[in-house]
């Protein structure tokens, strides 16, 4: 304690008591670095198309069972981008578009309905005994089981697609809110209450924002299973997008189709979970990079 | 001139199995105006719970506690807490976060940020006012949170061990900040703490809690001139007597755990 006390006289100046320690941006890496690293993001992807093609070339494997890209590609530029014959007709980007626009109009409403009923049991003990007990038993149910039964209420078309995502992700995403709403510091919530909230007003300015970010993480980490419900559903009954694309190649023995529909499906799964982190990102501003 | 009285408080917790546990007994105690008050006991004495029934955040078992005479019987303006760090809103920028209370209150939002960059500048922290607090360290953290008391013109302001997470000489700058704040806006300040340094630097008064129920050992008047030093053979006086008094609170704690367990 003695040494302690005599350091204790020397600072004065409580100016620097707040020194702005954080505000220095970390220096951009060197462009070796990045050269580095974009060269191990890339090599990989050439080895492994190189090693296709190549086993292809040389008659290792079979080009009508697993078409290399140079064939598939070839395939979907001749075909100008359209697939599949009279009915089952279709473009490409139409169907990239469709199979998309199904999967985030049924995260988008599972998210808002799953903050709205989260928050609601949250907020009340007798809604947290009406409802908490449907959701956890229907929490564990895969969104594929729900599809014949989407079909038989809603038919064939966008909101059966929309309805399936939408429980694949509604139940687990209130479940987290609940959980996020009980882990909300303490110590935010006194704060409020001190400034003078009312209890609707910690809900609406605390607690609401606080539990966004997590939620919103749960949703971007159940979007790849939300993406196969969707493309499930299209295999199964719907008459297009990437899932039906597959499908469509499969009964017409067409090896480039099922591997273009394969290729697509991953690349476009991949742009849009990115497109997720992205707005994670904007959705979580004030979280440090990297967080 | 405000008053702040607690007479004969006392504040039992629930507990598992239907039992309760006592945390605050017989609590009498009275500030006045413009004092700076230390609440000083070793961990768990109930000090932060006995700031938290002033500032009407928890009910009272018994007795009161009055704030210019009236009862305080939830939150009020004029008495607000400063928690530890990370009591900043984090999707709030410096000024939003200065300017919750009065946004509780319903002022316009051009007034809110002018009021809010007022005391910025007061604090000089002006030039910080759209960072978020991810961006603040530690020890600007902590003065935003005391902005963010300042803004309302509270007659008290409550702190509970508000520099604990700090290092220790961001904690010594902090301390004499908070003293330039107490002198230039004249509040009267209620200070949670179990540093006895800390304690005898800042306070006019230091309030001495036993732990286990929290009742008042003793009410010691710090008689020493400002600007103070720890180098000062007086303040080690009031050192020795203070530790003297907190080594057999603790001692008796343990003692009373080790007994129970």
């Amino acid at each position: 304690m003695g040494a302690l006390a005599s350091q204790a006289a020397v600072p004065t100046a409580a100016d620097a008591a707040g020194g702005p320690d954080t505000a220095t941006p970390r220096a951009p890496s060197p462009w070796r670095r990045r050269g580095v690293l974009a060269l191990a993001t890339l090599l990989p992807w050439v080895v492994l198309v190189g090693a296709w093609e190549l086993a292809i070339a040389r008659g290792w494997m079979q080009a009508s069972l697993i078409p290399p890209p140079s064939s598939f590609i070839g395939y979907a530029i001749e075909s100008n981008l359209k697939v599949g014959f009279g009915n089952d007709a279709m473009g490409i980007p139409g169907a990239i578009l469709a199979s998309v626009y199904r999967v985030l109009a049924g995260m988008a409403l599972g998210f808002v309905a799953a903050i709205v009923t989260g928050i609601l049991i949250s907020m009340s003990k007798v809604a947290s005994a009406a409802l908490l007990p449907i959701v956890r038993g229907l929490a564990p149910i895969a969104p594929i089981a729900w599809i014949p039964l989407g079909i038989m209420l809603l038919g064939i078309g966008n909101s059966t697609a929309i309805f399936i995502v939408f429980v694949g992700v509604y139940f687990l995403l209130t479940l987290s809110t609940v959980a996020a709403v009980a882990s909300v510091d303490q110590r935010l919530v006194k704060t409020a209450r001190t400034y003078g909230a009312s209890p609707r007003q910690v809900w609406q300015w605390v607690i609401f924002p606080a539990v966004l970010p997590q939620v919103f993480t749960m949703l971007r980490i159940n979007f790849f299973a939300a993406w196969m419900a969707v493309l499930a559903a299209e295999m199964v009954g719907l008459k297009n997008g990437v899932g039906m694309m597959v499908i469509l190649g499969r009964e017409m023995f067409n090896g480039n189709l099922i591997m273009l529909g394969i290729c697509i499906v991953g690349v476009v799964g991949y742009a849009v979970d990115s497109f997720l982190l992205f707005l994670q990102r904007k959705v979580l501003w004030w979280q440090p990079p990297g967080q | 001139m405000s008053s702040l009285t607690c007479a004969r408080l006392g504040k039992t917790w629930p507990s598992t199995g239907g039992l309760t546990v006592e945390a605050l007994r017989d609590i009498s105690l009275s500030v006045s105006s413009g004092e700076f008050v230390a609440l000083l006991g070793p961990s768990g004495c109930g000090k932060s719970t006995l700031l938290e029934l002033i500032a009407g955040l928890e009910p009272i078992t018994s007795g009161e506690v009055r704030i210019d005479g009236r009862p305080v019987a939830g939150p009020d303006p004029s008495a607000v807490m400063v928690f530890q760090e990370h009591s900043l809103f984090p999707w709030l920028n410096v000024s939003d976060n200065v300017a919750f209370g009065l946004k509780m209150k319903g002022v316009e939002p051009a007034e809110r940020r002018r009021r809010a960059g007022e005391v910025l500048e007061r604090v000089r922290l002006a030039r910080f006012a759209r960072h978020f607090p991810h961006q603040l360290s530690g020890g600007m953290k902590q003065r935003v949170a005391i902005a963010r008391a300042l803004v309302g013109n509270p007659a008290f302001i409550l702190m509970d061990e508000p520099f604990a997470a700090l290092d220790f000489q961001t904690r010594v700058l902090m301390q004499q900040f908070l003293l330039e704040i107490w002198s230039g806006f004249r509040s009267t300040i209620l200070f949670v703490t179990h540093q006895i340094d800390e304690a005898v630097l800042l306070s006019d008064r230091v309030v001495v809690f036993s732990a286990g129920p929290g009742r008042i050992l003793e009410d010691v008047r710090i008689d020493l001139p400002r600007p103070r030093s720890y180098t000062d053979p007086t303040f080690n006086d009031y050192r020795v007597r203070l530790t003297a008094h907190m080594e057999r609170e603790v001692m008796r704690t343990q003692e009373a755990e080790l007994a129970g367990a």
